[in-house]
């Protein structure tokens, strides 16, 4: 298992996608803290600042594109075949990816962090304000962007094993936090804040999510959604016919 | 020495039989495993190397199924028609990530870029590979565990005049170290300078299964090969 683990981490690593995508990553979250910094009043609020830091959660769209390509990029490329032939059960692939692709939306989120820190606190220093170091919603805030950004990788992961044409897996992913969970919420109700990006939100406790369950609650149910998608895509994974 | 033994080897797409009972042995030397397009020789490649599951009969390498093979890698190498790289990786990349994926030492992946004649392109990325190159790659990965049973899908496309002749020189090669080497064409002129053997598939069964020289019939070897694959047998 070792071997597979070294083995995914090198082909993420000479992957350049993935690496465009942190660098994007951090753009955005420097145009968002920006956006809020620029035109925001009170700006010493420590909910405001926090408001700024959560940005960071915001590019767990990106760790998610990044695990979809994980399984899906293999079918793309056709590298899949060669690598059920290195390694004939596949259910270890699957889980040599989440395991690595985990552990880079960890880094992800952590990187996506120190954007979203720093950017605020240049930004407040230029508008002759301090960021709040001892605030602990903001670090609450902070930790929970970083889990929604590993989670969400996990995620894809299970996503991209399920629908292996990487377009149609990454526009259905995109499409479903577009538009899709917003109208399967007008259908449910309250129980909207159970889907996955209303949990999100709530685990980076966006200011939209004020109705959302109780940080921990949120990282909970989404460690599950990962955990049902992973077992779907093992399911499938070790079934399917790789012609 | 390993034999892979095919036996009532079937496969069905849904209404489609694409292999139909298909018995046949493959051992040590160079079998051209030909028939037309559609024939059924990637669908029964594929499940030899448990990528696709056959609908009823086995495929077994050394009488053990592919999946329960101590060192797949090191026991089969395969090249198949549809195996890809990633183009933003450099051949050397490509070849490192499947000799961790195989758990066999970096070392090799110098030996395989030299014996398939692509150390002086491997740095490159393979995105500005051209399809010889492509397929050499392919190879080179093949040969990374340096296994005793060799399977290639269509090995020669793409491939050059002076290309393959250069594959015909290291398949002897090959397989005077006593190796088992499949090579699918649905050219008969490809293989038939090299195999020792073919076998004819069409239909998803097996229509002729023997020496090369065997198998010229009055009307010469082309003619006969083509009698065997057109026509219906159902």
């Amino acid at each position: 298992m070792t071997a597979i683990l070294a083995a995914e981490w090198l082909r993420l690593r000479t992957t350049r996608g993935a690496w465009l995508l942190l660098a994007a990553a951090q753009l955005i979250i420097v145009l968002g803290v920006s956006g809020l910094m620029l035109r925001g009043d009170n700006l010493a609020d420590p909910g405001v600042q926090q408001q700024a830091v959560a940005h960071l959660g915001l590019v767990s769209l990106f760790t998610l594109v990044l695990g979809i390509t994980a399984v899906a990029g293999e079918h793309r490329h056709r590298t899949v075949s060669d690598t059920y032939l290195a390694v004939p059960r596949r259910a270890r692939v699957v889980l040599a990816k989440l395991a690595v692709y985990t552990a880079a939306g960890l880094g992800f989120g952590l990187a996506a962090a120190i954007s979203a820190l720093s950017s605020t606190a240049v930004w407040l220093t230029v508008r002759g304000e301090t960021i709040q170091f001892d605030n602990t919603d903001l670090w609450r805030t902070v930790a929970g962007g970083i889990a929604w950004n590993a989670v969400f990788a996990a995620l894809g992961v299970g996503v991209g094993a399920l629908i292996t044409n990487q377009i149609g897996a990454i526009a259905t992913a995109l499409a479903w936090l577009a538009l899709i969970e917003g109208l399967v919420g007008q259908l449910i109700g309250d129980a909207r804040k159970w889907l996955p990006f209303a949990l999100g939100s709530a685990l980076d406790r966006l200011p939209t999510a004020t109705d959302g369950p109780a940080q921990w609650v949120a990282g909970l149910v989404l460690l599950g959604y990962a955990a049902a998608f992973t077992a779907a895509a093992v399911l499938t994974t070790t079934r399917r016919d790789v012609t | 020495m390993t034999d892979i033994a095919i036996r009532d080897l079937t496969k069905r797409f849904g209404p489609v039989t694409a292999v139909d009972r298909l018995t046949v042995d493959l051992t040590p030397g160079v079998t051209g495993f030909l028939g037309p397009n559609g024939a059924g020789k990637s669908t029964t490649l594929r499940m030899i190397l448990g990528l696709i599951r056959p609908s009823g009969g086995t495929a077994l390498i050394g009488g053990r199924h592919y999946a329960d093979l101590d060192h797949p890698r090191r026991t089969v190498g395969a090249m198949l028609e549809a195996s890809g790289a990633h183009p933003g990786r450099t051949g050397r990349q490509h070849l490192r990530v499947a000799a961790r994926l195989a758990d066999l030492p970096d070392a090799r992946v110098g030996v395989v870029l030299d014996q398939v004649g692509l150390s002086a392109a491997a740095d490159r990325r393979v995105g500005g590979y051209s399809l010889g190159m492509r397929q050499r790659l392919g190879l080179a990965a093949a040969l990374l565990g340096d296994p005793p049973v060799l399977v290639l899908d269509e090995p020669a496309n793409g491939l050059d005049p002076a290309g393959m002749a250069w594959l015909r020189g290291l398949l002897r090669d090959l397989a005077a170290q006593g190796r088992t080497i499949v090579v699918s064409s649905h050219v008969l002129a490809e293989v038939a300078q090299t195999a020792d053997r073919v076998v004819i598939v069409h239909d998803g069964t097996v229509r002729y299964a023997g020496p090369l020289t065997d198998l010229s019939g009055p009307a010469g070897l082309e003619s006969e090969f083509l009698r065997l694959t057109t026509g219906s047998t159902r």
